[in-house]
Protein backbone atom coordinates (compact mmCIF):
# COMPACT_ATOMS: atom_id res chain seq x y z
CA UNK A 1 0.00 0.00 0.00
CA UNK A 2 1.41 3.32 -0.69
CA UNK A 3 0.24 5.64 1.67
CA UNK A 4 3.28 8.14 0.67
CA UNK A 5 0.66 10.52 -0.89
CA UNK A 6 -1.23 11.64 1.98
CA UNK A 7 -2.35 15.36 2.30
CA UNK A 8 -4.13 16.88 5.19
CA UNK A 9 -6.87 18.75 4.17
CA UNK A 10 -6.26 22.01 4.93
CA UNK A 11 -9.12 24.40 6.89
CA UNK A 12 -11.53 21.36 5.87
CA UNK A 13 -13.04 19.72 7.70
CA UNK A 14 -15.23 16.32 7.15
CA UNK A 15 -17.77 16.50 9.00
CA UNK A 16 -20.29 13.32 9.99
CA UNK A 17 -22.90 13.33 7.41
CA UNK A 18 -25.42 11.67 9.98
CA UNK A 19 -25.14 9.31 13.21
CA UNK A 20 -23.01 6.54 12.57
CA UNK A 21 -21.93 7.69 9.44
CA UNK A 22 -18.33 8.88 9.32
CA UNK A 23 -16.12 9.99 5.89
CA UNK A 24 -13.11 8.99 6.86
CA UNK A 25 -10.21 11.30 6.29
CA UNK A 26 -6.39 10.96 4.63
CA UNK A 27 -4.90 9.57 7.64
CA UNK A 28 -7.74 7.32 8.97
CA UNK A 29 -8.50 6.04 4.98
CA UNK A 30 -4.59 5.38 5.10
CA UNK A 31 -5.24 3.80 8.32
CA UNK A 32 -8.31 1.72 7.27
CA UNK A 33 -6.41 0.40 4.19
CA UNK A 34 -3.40 -0.67 5.36
CA UNK A 35 -5.08 -2.28 8.28
CA UNK A 36 -6.90 -4.45 5.91
CA UNK A 37 -4.15 -5.17 4.46
CA UNK A 38 -1.86 -6.53 7.56
CA UNK A 39 -5.12 -8.32 8.04
CA UNK A 40 -5.52 -9.82 4.82
CA UNK A 41 -2.23 -11.49 5.50
CA UNK A 42 -4.54 -14.49 7.89
CA UNK A 43 -5.67 -15.39 4.12
CA UNK A 44 -1.92 -15.51 2.67
CA UNK A 45 -1.06 -17.48 5.32
CA UNK A 46 -3.68 -20.10 5.02
CA UNK A 47 -3.87 -19.81 1.42
CA UNK A 48 -7.95 -18.44 1.26
CA UNK A 49 -8.03 -16.84 -1.89
CA UNK A 50 -9.70 -13.55 -1.84
CA UNK A 51 -13.48 -13.02 -2.79
CA UNK A 52 -16.21 -10.48 -3.25
CA UNK A 53 -19.07 -10.93 -1.82
CA UNK A 54 -22.69 -9.53 -2.43
CA UNK A 55 -23.71 -6.18 -1.77
CA UNK A 56 -27.03 -7.53 -0.65
CA UNK A 57 -28.42 -11.13 0.68
CA UNK A 58 -32.32 -12.44 0.60
CA UNK A 59 -34.23 -12.37 3.35
CA UNK A 60 -34.95 -15.75 2.49
CA UNK A 61 -31.51 -17.18 2.80
CA UNK A 62 -30.96 -15.48 5.49
CA UNK A 63 -34.59 -16.72 7.21
CA UNK A 64 -32.74 -20.37 6.84
CA UNK A 65 -30.13 -19.45 8.89
CA UNK A 66 -32.28 -18.53 11.80
CA UNK A 67 -30.74 -14.86 10.78
CA UNK A 68 -34.26 -12.93 11.65
CA UNK A 69 -34.74 -15.32 14.61
CA UNK A 70 -31.01 -14.45 16.79
CA UNK A 71 -30.75 -10.54 15.59
CA UNK A 72 -34.12 -9.35 14.68
CA UNK A 73 -33.26 -6.05 15.00
CA UNK A 74 -30.04 -5.85 13.04
CA UNK A 75 -31.00 -6.08 9.50
CA UNK A 76 -31.17 -3.08 7.20
CA UNK A 77 -33.52 -3.35 4.76
CA UNK A 78 -33.25 -2.35 0.76
CA UNK A 79 -36.30 -0.98 0.37
CA UNK A 80 -37.64 1.16 -2.90
CA UNK A 81 -40.62 3.10 -3.89
CA UNK A 82 -43.39 1.90 -6.00
CA UNK A 83 -44.79 3.59 -8.92
CA UNK A 84 -47.42 5.03 -7.35
CA UNK A 85 -44.98 7.63 -5.62
CA UNK A 86 -42.68 8.13 -8.02
CA UNK A 87 -44.15 11.08 -10.13
CA UNK A 88 -44.39 12.98 -6.45
CA UNK A 89 -41.00 12.07 -6.01
CA UNK A 90 -40.14 13.65 -9.42
CA UNK A 91 -42.26 17.12 -9.00
CA UNK A 92 -40.07 17.19 -5.97
CA UNK A 93 -41.83 15.73 -3.25
CA UNK A 94 -40.57 14.75 0.13
CA UNK A 95 -39.15 11.26 0.02
CA UNK A 96 -38.74 10.86 3.84
CA UNK A 97 -42.29 9.73 5.01
CA UNK A 98 -43.28 7.80 2.05
CA UNK A 99 -43.53 4.53 2.05
CA UNK A 100 -40.81 1.57 1.11
CA UNK A 101 -41.49 -1.69 -0.91
CA UNK A 102 -39.41 -4.71 0.37
CA UNK A 103 -37.03 -6.06 -2.32
CA UNK A 104 -36.85 -8.99 -0.08
CA UNK A 105 -33.06 -8.27 0.19
CA UNK A 106 -30.86 -6.43 3.08
CA UNK A 107 -27.82 -4.93 3.62
CA UNK A 108 -24.96 -7.57 5.05
CA UNK A 109 -24.64 -7.27 8.34
CA UNK A 110 -21.46 -9.64 7.75
CA UNK A 111 -19.42 -10.37 5.39
CA UNK A 112 -19.71 -14.32 5.64
CA UNK A 113 -23.23 -14.82 5.21
CA UNK A 114 -23.11 -14.12 1.46
CA UNK A 115 -19.82 -16.11 0.50
CA UNK A 116 -21.82 -19.11 2.93
CA UNK A 117 -24.86 -18.45 0.67
CA UNK A 118 -22.83 -18.52 -2.42
CA UNK A 119 -21.41 -22.46 -1.33
CA UNK A 120 -25.29 -23.91 -1.25
CA UNK A 121 -25.04 -27.26 -2.32
CA UNK A 122 -21.98 -27.72 -3.03
CA UNK A 123 -18.71 -30.26 -2.13
CA UNK A 124 -16.29 -28.34 -0.53
CA UNK A 125 -14.15 -31.72 -0.54
CA UNK A 126 -12.18 -33.59 2.26
CA UNK A 127 -9.89 -30.88 2.46
CA UNK A 128 -12.29 -28.01 3.23
CA UNK A 129 -12.70 -24.73 1.79
CA UNK A 130 -11.16 -21.45 2.77
CA UNK A 131 -12.52 -17.77 1.71
CA UNK A 132 -11.10 -14.50 2.46
CA UNK A 133 -13.42 -11.18 1.64
CA UNK A 134 -13.88 -7.59 2.98
CA UNK A 135 -16.96 -5.91 2.70
CA UNK A 136 -19.34 -3.15 4.15
CA UNK A 137 -21.84 -4.61 6.53
CA UNK A 138 -24.39 -2.53 8.27
CA UNK A 139 -26.09 -2.80 11.57
CA UNK A 140 -29.21 -1.73 12.96
CA UNK A 141 -27.95 0.12 16.55
CA UNK A 142 -29.26 1.44 19.76
CA UNK A 143 -26.39 4.15 19.16
CA UNK A 144 -23.44 5.20 17.57
CA UNK A 145 -19.80 6.06 18.73
CA UNK A 146 -17.35 7.00 16.57
CA UNK A 147 -15.03 4.60 14.69
CA UNK A 148 -16.39 1.89 17.40
CA UNK A 149 -20.00 1.78 16.40
CA UNK A 150 -21.18 2.80 13.22
CA UNK A 151 -23.84 2.10 11.12
CA UNK A 152 -21.78 0.63 8.27
CA UNK A 153 -18.64 -0.39 8.60
CA UNK A 154 -15.78 -2.65 6.64
CA UNK A 155 -15.75 -6.27 7.76
CA UNK A 156 -12.95 -8.45 6.66
CA UNK A 157 -13.32 -12.34 6.96
CA UNK A 158 -11.48 -16.04 6.52
CA UNK A 159 -14.01 -18.09 6.82
CA UNK A 160 -13.37 -21.67 6.67
CA UNK A 161 -15.45 -24.97 5.42
CA UNK A 162 -14.86 -28.59 6.16
CA UNK A 163 -14.09 -30.94 9.06
CA UNK A 164 -15.03 -30.49 12.73
CA UNK A 165 -10.85 -30.57 13.46
CA UNK A 166 -10.12 -28.31 10.61
CA UNK A 167 -13.03 -25.88 11.79
CA UNK A 168 -11.43 -25.80 15.12
CA UNK A 169 -8.09 -25.43 14.34
CA UNK A 170 -8.67 -22.57 11.68
CA UNK A 171 -10.35 -20.83 14.77
CA UNK A 172 -7.15 -21.53 16.67
CA UNK A 173 -4.91 -20.08 14.04
CA UNK A 174 -7.26 -17.09 13.84
CA UNK A 175 -6.70 -16.22 17.15
CA UNK A 176 -3.01 -17.16 17.13
CA UNK A 177 -2.97 -14.48 14.33
CA UNK A 178 -4.95 -11.28 15.91
CA UNK A 179 -2.64 -12.12 19.17
CA UNK A 180 0.79 -11.80 17.02
CA UNK A 181 -0.56 -9.17 14.63
CA UNK A 182 -1.91 -6.90 17.80
CA UNK A 183 1.63 -7.61 18.87
CA UNK A 184 3.21 -5.94 16.07
CA UNK A 185 1.12 -3.11 16.43
CA UNK A 186 1.34 -2.13 19.70
CA UNK A 187 -2.18 -2.95 20.70
CA UNK A 188 -2.96 -5.15 24.09
CA UNK A 189 -5.89 -7.22 23.78
CA UNK A 190 -7.88 -8.98 26.03
CA UNK A 191 -9.28 -12.49 24.92
CA UNK A 192 -12.82 -13.31 26.40
CA UNK A 193 -15.79 -15.76 25.42
CA UNK A 194 -18.61 -14.09 23.80
CA UNK A 195 -22.12 -14.59 23.00
CA UNK A 196 -24.98 -12.28 21.03
CA UNK A 197 -28.17 -13.90 20.45
CA UNK A 198 -30.57 -11.86 20.58
CA UNK A 199 -33.00 -14.54 21.72
CA UNK A 200 -32.41 -17.35 23.30
CA UNK A 201 -34.34 -19.71 24.32
CA UNK A 202 -34.84 -19.36 28.44
CA UNK A 203 -31.07 -18.73 28.38
CA UNK A 204 -30.38 -22.45 27.04
CA UNK A 205 -27.82 -21.19 24.25
CA UNK A 206 -26.09 -18.88 27.12
CA UNK A 207 -25.87 -22.03 29.22
CA UNK A 208 -24.18 -23.74 26.48
CA UNK A 209 -22.03 -21.16 25.47
CA UNK A 210 -20.69 -21.20 28.91
CA UNK A 211 -20.02 -25.19 28.97
CA UNK A 212 -18.48 -24.67 25.30
CA UNK A 213 -17.81 -21.26 24.04
CA UNK A 214 -17.85 -21.05 20.36
CA UNK A 215 -17.25 -17.47 19.65
CA UNK A 216 -13.96 -15.47 21.53
CA UNK A 217 -13.57 -11.84 20.91
CA UNK A 218 -10.53 -9.46 21.29
CA UNK A 219 -11.19 -6.19 22.33
CA UNK A 220 -8.95 -3.30 22.71
CA UNK A 221 -8.58 -1.76 26.91
CA UNK A 222 -11.82 0.28 26.28
CA UNK A 223 -14.42 -2.55 25.90
CA UNK A 224 -14.33 -2.33 21.78
CA UNK A 225 -13.95 -5.93 20.26
CA UNK A 226 -12.20 -5.75 17.60
CA UNK A 227 -11.33 -8.96 16.30
CA UNK A 228 -13.65 -12.40 16.78
CA UNK A 229 -13.40 -16.10 16.37
CA UNK A 230 -16.18 -17.81 15.39
CA UNK A 231 -17.10 -21.84 15.24
CA UNK A 232 -20.99 -22.42 13.82
CA UNK A 233 -20.44 -26.83 14.35
CA UNK A 234 -22.35 -28.06 11.03
CA UNK A 235 -24.84 -25.47 11.48
CA UNK A 236 -24.69 -23.99 8.12
CA UNK A 237 -23.86 -26.84 5.92
CA UNK A 238 -26.65 -28.70 7.45
CA UNK A 239 -28.49 -25.69 6.40
CA UNK A 240 -27.14 -25.50 3.28
CA UNK A 241 -26.36 -28.64 1.87
CA UNK A 242 -22.66 -27.73 2.13
CA UNK A 243 -20.56 -31.27 2.17
CA UNK A 244 -17.25 -32.25 3.22
CA UNK A 245 -16.42 -35.05 0.85
CA UNK A 246 -16.93 -38.28 3.18
CA UNK A 247 -17.54 -36.41 6.25
CA UNK A 248 -21.15 -35.38 5.14
CA UNK A 249 -22.45 -31.46 6.80
CA UNK A 250 -19.60 -29.33 6.55
CA UNK A 251 -18.32 -27.53 9.76
CA UNK A 252 -17.31 -23.80 9.79
CA UNK A 253 -15.27 -21.45 11.66
CA UNK A 254 -14.70 -17.85 10.45
CA UNK A 255 -12.00 -15.45 11.75
CA UNK A 256 -13.67 -11.78 11.61
CA UNK A 257 -12.34 -8.55 11.93
CA UNK A 258 -13.99 -4.77 11.99
CA UNK A 259 -11.69 -2.82 10.49
CA UNK A 260 -13.00 0.27 11.79
CA UNK A 261 -13.08 -0.65 15.37
CA UNK A 262 -8.63 -1.52 14.69
CA UNK A 263 -8.39 2.11 13.51
CA UNK A 264 -9.94 3.16 16.36
CA UNK A 265 -7.75 0.46 18.66
CA UNK A 266 -4.97 2.30 17.00
CA UNK A 267 -5.60 5.77 17.83
CA UNK A 268 -6.35 4.62 21.39
CA UNK A 269 -3.21 3.01 21.27
CA UNK A 270 -0.50 5.42 19.73
CA UNK A 271 -2.42 8.98 21.08
CA UNK A 272 -3.33 10.04 17.78
CA UNK A 273 -4.50 8.85 13.72
CA UNK A 274 -0.48 10.30 12.99
CA UNK A 275 1.32 8.22 14.75
CA UNK A 276 -1.42 5.12 14.56
CA UNK A 277 -0.34 5.48 11.16
CA UNK A 278 3.73 6.11 11.20
CA UNK A 279 3.23 2.67 13.88
CA UNK A 280 1.29 0.78 11.14
CA UNK A 281 4.27 1.80 8.42
CA UNK A 282 6.78 0.80 10.75
CA UNK A 283 5.26 -2.46 11.69
CA UNK A 284 4.48 -3.22 8.02
CA UNK A 285 7.92 -1.99 6.46
CA UNK A 286 5.93 -0.11 4.37
CA UNK B 1 -31.28 -44.66 27.61
CA UNK B 2 -33.90 -45.65 25.52
CA UNK B 3 -35.55 -42.08 26.35
CA UNK B 4 -32.95 -40.29 26.05
CA UNK B 5 -32.78 -42.13 22.31
CA UNK B 6 -36.27 -41.10 21.71
CA UNK B 7 -35.46 -37.26 22.44
CA UNK B 8 -32.58 -36.55 20.23
CA UNK B 9 -34.60 -38.59 17.71
CA UNK B 10 -37.54 -36.39 18.57
CA UNK B 11 -35.37 -33.13 17.91
CA UNK B 12 -33.74 -34.64 14.86
CA UNK B 13 -36.58 -36.42 12.84
CA UNK B 14 -34.18 -36.46 9.66
CA UNK B 15 -31.88 -38.97 12.05
CA UNK B 16 -31.48 -41.95 10.40
CA UNK B 17 -31.28 -45.07 13.03
CA UNK B 18 -29.46 -45.11 15.82
CA UNK B 19 -26.91 -42.69 17.58
CA UNK B 20 -23.64 -44.07 18.01
CA UNK B 21 -22.82 -44.29 21.86
CA UNK B 22 -19.50 -42.70 21.20
CA UNK B 23 -20.84 -39.75 18.03
CA UNK B 24 -20.57 -36.16 19.68
CA UNK B 25 -23.81 -35.13 20.34
CA UNK B 26 -22.68 -31.20 20.71
CA UNK B 27 -20.53 -31.04 17.68
CA UNK B 28 -23.07 -32.55 15.55
CA UNK B 29 -26.16 -30.63 16.83
CA UNK B 30 -27.73 -33.61 18.06
CA UNK B 31 -28.53 -31.27 21.16
CA UNK B 32 -28.66 -28.03 19.65
CA UNK B 33 -28.34 -25.10 21.77
CA UNK B 34 -31.56 -23.75 21.69
CA UNK B 35 -32.58 -27.59 23.67
CA UNK B 36 -29.79 -27.89 26.09
CA UNK B 37 -31.60 -26.71 28.88
CA UNK B 38 -34.65 -28.95 27.74
CA UNK B 39 -31.92 -32.04 27.63
CA UNK B 40 -31.07 -31.63 30.89
CA UNK B 41 -34.47 -31.40 32.30
CA UNK B 42 -34.71 -34.20 30.69
CA UNK B 43 -32.19 -35.70 32.28
CA UNK B 44 -32.79 -34.67 35.67
CA UNK B 45 -36.47 -36.15 35.48
CA UNK B 46 -34.54 -39.84 34.43
CA UNK B 47 -32.54 -39.57 37.35
CA UNK B 48 -34.47 -37.90 39.97
CA UNK B 49 -31.71 -35.66 40.78
CA UNK B 50 -30.46 -32.08 39.59
CA UNK B 51 -27.66 -31.34 38.20
CA UNK B 52 -25.87 -28.21 38.60
CA UNK B 53 -23.90 -26.89 35.93
CA UNK B 54 -21.40 -25.48 38.00
CA UNK B 55 -19.99 -29.35 38.19
CA UNK B 56 -19.99 -30.37 34.83
CA UNK B 57 -18.15 -29.44 31.87
CA UNK B 58 -19.08 -29.99 28.38
CA UNK B 59 -17.57 -33.61 27.63
CA UNK B 60 -20.03 -35.22 30.26
CA UNK B 61 -22.83 -33.90 27.39
CA UNK B 62 -20.66 -34.67 24.69
CA UNK B 63 -21.85 -38.69 23.99
CA UNK B 64 -24.49 -41.21 24.75
CA UNK B 65 -21.89 -43.46 26.76
CA UNK B 66 -20.37 -40.83 28.71
CA UNK B 67 -24.23 -39.15 29.43
CA UNK B 68 -24.85 -42.43 30.80
CA UNK B 69 -21.72 -43.34 32.70
CA UNK B 70 -22.22 -39.64 34.68
CA UNK B 71 -25.87 -38.92 35.17
CA UNK B 72 -28.04 -42.19 34.55
CA UNK B 73 -25.43 -44.85 36.00
CA UNK B 74 -26.26 -45.33 40.06
CA UNK B 75 -22.28 -45.47 40.46
CA UNK B 76 -21.78 -42.35 38.57
CA UNK B 77 -25.14 -40.60 39.21
CA UNK B 78 -24.12 -40.59 43.04
CA UNK B 79 -21.10 -38.16 42.14
CA UNK B 80 -23.59 -35.36 40.61
CA UNK B 81 -24.47 -33.43 43.43
CA UNK B 82 -27.75 -32.15 43.88
CA UNK B 83 -27.91 -28.38 43.13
Amino acid sequence: MNTSSITALPDIELKSPGAGLITLDPVRTALLRGLDDLLTGLAAQLSAPEVVGPPLLSVDGLARLDFFRNFPHLGVSAGRFGPDVLDGLASGGSPRDLPLRPTGHVLPSATCYGLLLSLEGEDVGEDGLRLSAVGRCFRNETHYDGLRRLWGFHMREVLYLGTKDGATEHQARGGEFVQEVAGRLGLALTRAAADDPFYDNGGSRARLMALDPVKYEYSAPDGTAIASVNRHRNFFGERLGIRAGSHGSAYSSCVAFGVERWVHAMILAHGTAERALERLRTATGS
Amino acid sequence: MDQVSAWLHEKNPGLDGPIGVDEDLIEARLIDSMDFLEFIDLLEEISGSSIDLQEVTIDDFRTLARVKERFLDPAGHAEVPAG
